[in-house]
């Protein structure tokens, strides 16, 4: 159930009915990308023993712009006891020149659940694409009543693509993904989404609640062959329809 | 206490201290670790001098070495215990998997125990560079220096774990070592803000391996 929701300027938000639980929620992107000078925010709260989920009703681009005049993404997320939020948004496209800087934080209360899950394709190669230049900033803080429990911080600038092609950077692969689970049975997955993963992708347990995969691929539709399973088994078969293509 | 270290202490003092420090015989059990770098000799990405090179470029300036470099610097020029707390929540906050989680935990630990006996400092449990950096800081052994031994001994010690699992002779691993010194500094030079605002880690392929090692057949190492 919707409690509050404001909305303004070119980020809006659908709920799509659903005949799973709790509340699907789909951002749009009017604008139909990032580009120098926008500055988009995203506040949601899961409310005491709600379900929410947010996607993108499409992929984010990040388009060119000027070093000196970026795009801010900002997205603060919370949930509170009893809760379990998804964050799940389609992949963040970067094209050459961009110049995009986002900070995710979220804040879980008492046993509050997260799947979240960042895909990052950089150019796509499939059109020829490349990422010469630009910048791209991402930093995600996950907390649990105030303490950090996970912190992934990418600078990446200039060069991009000859970064990418370091061999123990990302060793010429253009998409990648973060996926974070904490919650009480996160352990009990770890052995099964090993045995799912390809050689350039892998996941650990950094806390017992707290499972943490990085996946590598040639490029998103590789990256999509993997993690659509992969948030499957996570998230029992209950995927936003944007992700079942 | 502080002024009378500060006098006392000098340059001379000071790289003679960092150097028992950070000498493999101090009791920290370094050689136990290998970052990861022994799930990639066993899937064959790394077999020789140069592949280790590449590795340990990528790490350094990509992942672990500048992140620890910023963290040291962070740790050294906090003022309270509750900041480096604060930033030793975030070292572990930052770890790329498990293994490394008990590495900086274990080493940090290690060194921690036989330092603040010795040395008399208060210091709790802290992740090793953040660890390192306040030890430094409060017996006023510079930052730069600091930061600069403790990047050679880290290179030194990988290149080492590299000896023992692939086939790199003596002279090419002393060479790695000295080759590497120009990016030693370049690193220091980056991080020794200490501005954890800055911190970015990407080295996933280095990550991934570490990851990978955890459910490795047949290791030596501990990570």
């Amino acid at each position: 159930m919707l409690a509050d929701l404001r909305q303004a300027g070119s980020l809006k938000c659908l709920f799509p009915r659903r005949s799973g639980p709790g509340l699907e929620s789909v951002l749009v992107n009017t604008a139909g990308g990032v580009t120098g000078g926008d500055s988009f925010s995203c506040r949601a709260d899961a409310a005491t023993g709600c379900t929410l989920t947010v996607t993108t009703q499409a992929a984010e681009r990040a388009y060119r712009a000027t070093a000196q005049d970026v795009g801010t993404i900002r997205n603060e997320l919370t949930a509170q006891p009893g809760s379990r939020l998804n964050w799940l948004p389609q992949e963040t496209i970067l094209f050459d020149a961009c110049a995009l800087r986002r900070t995710t934080h979220i804040d879980l209360n008492g046993d509050a659940q997260l799947l979240y899950c960042e895909p990052v394709v950089f150019g796509r190669l499939a059109m020829g694409e490349s990422v010469r230049t630009g910048q791209f900033y991402d930093r995600v803080e996950i907390r649990r009543d105030g303490r950090l429990l996970y912190l992934d911080a990418i600078r990446l600038d200039a060069d991009i693509q000859a970064q990418l092609d370091r061999p123990f950077v990302a060793n010429g692969a253009r998409a990648m993904a973060c996926v974070v689970y904490a919650a009480h049975d996160a352990e009990t997955h770890l052995e099964p989404l090993r045995e799912m993963l390809p050689d350039t992708a892998g996941a650990t347990l950094l806390e017992p609640d707290l499972l943490v995969m990085r996946l590598l691929a040639a490029d998103g539709f590789v990256l999509r062959q993997t993690l659509i399973p992969v948030l499957n088994r996570i998230h029992r078969s209950d995927l936003p329809r944007c992700w079942m293509i | 206490m502080a002024m009378d270290a500060l006098t006392a202490m000098t340059t001379e003092d000071a790289i003679l201290t960092l150097t028992q420090w950070l000498s493999p015989a101090y009791p920290v059990g370094a050689f136990a670790y290998s970052h990861g770098l022994e799930a990639l000799v066993g899937d064959g990405r790394v077999k020789t001098a140069d592949d280790l090179r590449a590795w340990l470029e990528d790490v350094l300036r990509c992942g672990t070495g500048l992140c620890d470099a910023r963290l040291l610097a962070a740790a050294w020029k906090a003022a309270s215990a509750e900041a480096v707390a604060s930033i030793d929540e975030t070292a572990r906050a930052l770890a790329a998997s498990r293994e490394r989680v008990i590495e900086t935990d274990q080493l940090g630990a290690a060194f921690g125990k036989v330092t603040n006996d010795i040395w008399q400092h208060e210091a709790n449990a802290l992740c090793y560079p953040v660890a390192l950096g306040r030890a430094a800081s409060l017996q006023n052994i510079p930052l730069d220096l600091t930061l600069r031994l403790f990047l050679q001994a880290t290179v030194s010690n990988l290149v080492s774990a590299g000896q023992r699992l692939a086939p790199i002779g003596q002279t090419e691993a002393q060479r790695l070592v000295r080759d590497l010194m120009p990016l030693c500094h370049e690193i220091a030079e980056s991080a020794k803000d200490g501005d954890l605002s800055n911190l970015s880690s990407f080295a996933f392929m280095a990550d991934i391996a570490s990851m990978r090692h955890e459910t490795q057949y047949s290791r030596i190492f501990r990570t």
